[in-house]
């Protein structure tokens, strides 16, 4: 009776941590809200969307501005904009709708013994509502709402909202700004940061995932808020440094919006400072970026769920320092696109907390993730692009082995390590359809029976069939 | 204290030019902020999609940005990119963009190219190609293909977007007023004829 209830537990925990892991926010960044704004066709800010041609990057660093349509304006009596707002608001949609099919079929959450569906349809995998462009003068927002259908509820996406000027006076003009967002990387401009990387940026909701992930990796995507600095020089040297701070949504509940305390999960202890540097190289039909960021952040242990220990916002905390670098390469020619994307994430971890709580293994841990990717397109119609991804650190059975079936590791392992290939038809330049299969060498620390329940890195293989329109 | 006569004539010069200032700043802001993401901050692009305007006829970038803004150059670089970039664009801020890219210095490239292929072009750019009549370049280019009223500026321009343009002209992709006469010489152009001319006025 009681080995049963323990099994029962562990899978209502492996549908929470399903649930968890699938319900973080999307990806997207396709937004036609631009090209209403600016008149101008896709093609002349994405090499084929997400990714960013030049153009695109000095659009977005200009503050989403550049703006063609009429305007309803107001000035002050010194002859100042005291207001530009577009006639036509810049509010675009995007939907789409997936197919995704498991080398082996996931088991039935309820009745053991059986499988579930394989071959999961998602209609939709995602559908987003953006307004994206400018709101004032020199103000530009990128703002998303997004529909997940394994939630099954409406929440608020990657968010970037942002002030930006010029310094004509500089030679070659500098540009500077302040962006407001909540996602470290979703303000950046090249496709090889966690939050836009290309070609790792689109994956199915509904296929198992490794667990471990850095915090620059999207990890406090949509539950901090930051604030940043940066400035551009001659196209090619950017730095930018903030601070982030926790924000997560839907905290509160019934005693309305109260402070965060021992009851919220994963609180940033003060300020996590942010930092961005990216020197990129233009000639011909080329460009050549090579950058570093990073983030450090003090945090609170989230709360153990099956143990009920509500962890207090004071005493020492987890201390996490993520140092990073990235490179990217585009060119950009009439008839062939190419791209390559790169990125090595290091993660030192100090768990005070958590090692004096038991919520880990070790006083120290670390993780390091590694992605390579490279796009072809021809005539910006037919595409193919191969990626390879990776993540390694030390293992720590507590905080990465949780023994439950599928979304666990029996070893206590974070690594693991494949392929991804994708195929991809743009019969216009807002409709895309892409055949994409991701392949696992090793999948929560091993290749063969990563979870201890017979599951092998293998049986995560997945095909998935997306159908993605903007407009 | 007696009031120069031409004084009150002078201030009202002076008024009357003020809204050309402001407007000469406010094309080198847009220059500088907007245009440069493509073209460079003072017209001198690195990338052959986007053209050099650096000391272009001020006549033919106002004729350019009017046929964008009226969507009569209809190429696809035009619709993708300078349709959006024009529609709001005052005659005002046009003749200031015009004014200020063609009073930028020249781009010089340098560029070495095949010396054979070079002087090909030097040929065709100076006598022509009689066989399928088509004239002299120079006649409306000018000797050193600085351009001339609102015949363009060829010198130091990238050879892929001059070879581009030709292409264009014989498909008729691009149909902007003045492109009538550049379609019926391009007509008796070869592709090669048109690199051998394009090599050799990135070189200039």
């Amino acid at each position: 009776m009681c080995m049963q209830k323990r099994r029962f537990l562990s899978l209502a925990v492996a549908f929470v941590a399903f649930a968890f892991w699938f319900g973080f926010p999307e990806k997207s960044h396709a937004v036609p809200s631009y090209a209403r704004q600016t008149g101008m066709a896709c093609e002349a800010c994405h090499t084929v969307f997400p990714e960013l041609t030049p153009f695109g990057r000095a659009f977005k660093l200009n503050g989403y501005l550049i703006d063609n349509l009429p305007q309803v304006q107001g000035i002050t009596t010194s002859k100042e904009q005291a207001l530009l707002l577009n006639q036509l608001p810049p509010l675009s949609l995007m939907f789409q709708a997936s197919y995704t099919q498991t080398s082996k079929a996931l088991p039935d959450s309820a009745a053991t013994g059986t499988n579930a569906q394989n071959g999961q349809v998602l209609f939709p995998q995602q559908a987003s509502l953006f307004y994206a462009g400018r709101i004032a003068p020199n103000m530009g927002a990128f703002i998303q709402i997004t529909y997940d259908p394994v939630s099954g509820t409406v929440g608020w996406d990657n968010t970037d909202i942002r002030y930006a000027n010029q310094v004509p006076a500089v030679t070659d003009g500098l540009t500077y700004g302040f962006t407001l967002n909540n996602n470290p990387t979703v303000q950046d401009v090249w496709n090889s940061t966690p939050a836009w990387q290309t070609p790792f940026d689109q994956r199915t909701s509904a296929a198992p995932m490794p667990a471990a992930a850095t915090q620059i990796d999207q990890t406090l995507a949509g539950g901090v808020a930051g604030l940043t600095a940066y400035a551009w020089w001659k196209n090619s040297i950017y730095g930018e440094f903030g601070l982030y701070r926790s924000a997560p949504q839907g905290v509160g509940g019934s005693a309305g919006a109260g402070p965060l305390d021992s009851q919220s999960g994963g609180v940033i202890s003060g300020y996590a400072p942010y930092w961005r540097l990216a020197y990129e190289k233009q000639w011909d039909q080329n460009s050549l970026m090579v950058g570093t960021y990073g983030l450090d952040v003090q945090l609170h242990p989230a709360s153990d769920p099956t143990v009920r220990i509500n962890v207090p916002l004071a005493g020492p905390t987890d201390h996490y320092r993520d140092i990073a670098f990235d490179a990217q390469y585009q060119f950009i020619g009439d008839e062939h696109l190419f791209s390559v994307q790169t990125t090595y994430i290091r993660e030192n971890m100090w768990l005070d907390q958590s090692f004096a709580l038991g919520f880990s293994s070790n006083p120290t841990d670390d993780l390091r993730t590694f992605r390579l990717g490279g796009t072809y397109y021809y005539q910006r119609k037919y595409g193919a692009s191969l990626g390879y991804f990776s993540t390694t650190g030390s293992a720590d059975a507590v905080r990465y082995g949780s023994g439950t079936a599928i979304f666990g590791s029996a070893s206590g392992s974070p690594n693991s390590n494949g392929w991804i290939g994708e195929l991809d038809y743009v019969p216009w330049q807002n409709v895309k359809f892409a055949l994409q299969y991701t392949a696992y060498n090793k999948f929560n620390g091993a290749s063969s029976n990563y979870d201890g329940l017979g599951r092998n890195a293998s049986d995560n293989n997945t095909l998935y069939l997306l159908a993605w329109i903007a407009f | 204290m007696k009031l120069n006569p031409t004084t009150p004539f002078a201030l009202l010069l002076l008024f009357a030019a003020a809204p050309a200032f402001a407007q000469d700043e406010d094309a080198a802001r847009l220059a500088i902020g907007v245009c440069a993401a493509c073209h460079g901050p003072r017209g001198e692009s690195v990338a052959p999609a986007f053209p050099r305007l650096a000391a272009q006829r001020a006549e033919y970038i106002e004729s350019q940005l009017k046929s964008f803004r009226d969507r009569t150059r209809s190429d696809p670089m035009a619709q993708g990119y300078m349709w959006g970039m024009t529609s709001q664009l005052s005659d005002g801020t046009i003749a200031g963009l015009a004014e200020y890219y063609s009073k930028q210095k020249p781009v010089r490239n340098g560029q070495q190219g095949n010396p054979k292929l070079l002087q090909e072009g030097k040929t065709i750019y100076e006598q022509g190609i009689p066989a399928t009549n088509v004239p002299a370049c120079i006649t409306c280019h000018g000797k050193d293909a600085e351009g001339s009223a609102v015949y363009p500026r060829l010198a130091g321009q990238h050879a892929p977007y001059l070879v581009k343009q030709i292409a264009l002209f014989k498909s008729a992709l691009r149909a902007d007023p003045n492109a009538a006469v550049m379609h019926a010489i391009s007509a008796g152009m070869s592709f090669e004829q048109a690199e051998a001319v394009a090599a050799y006025l990135a070189s200039k």
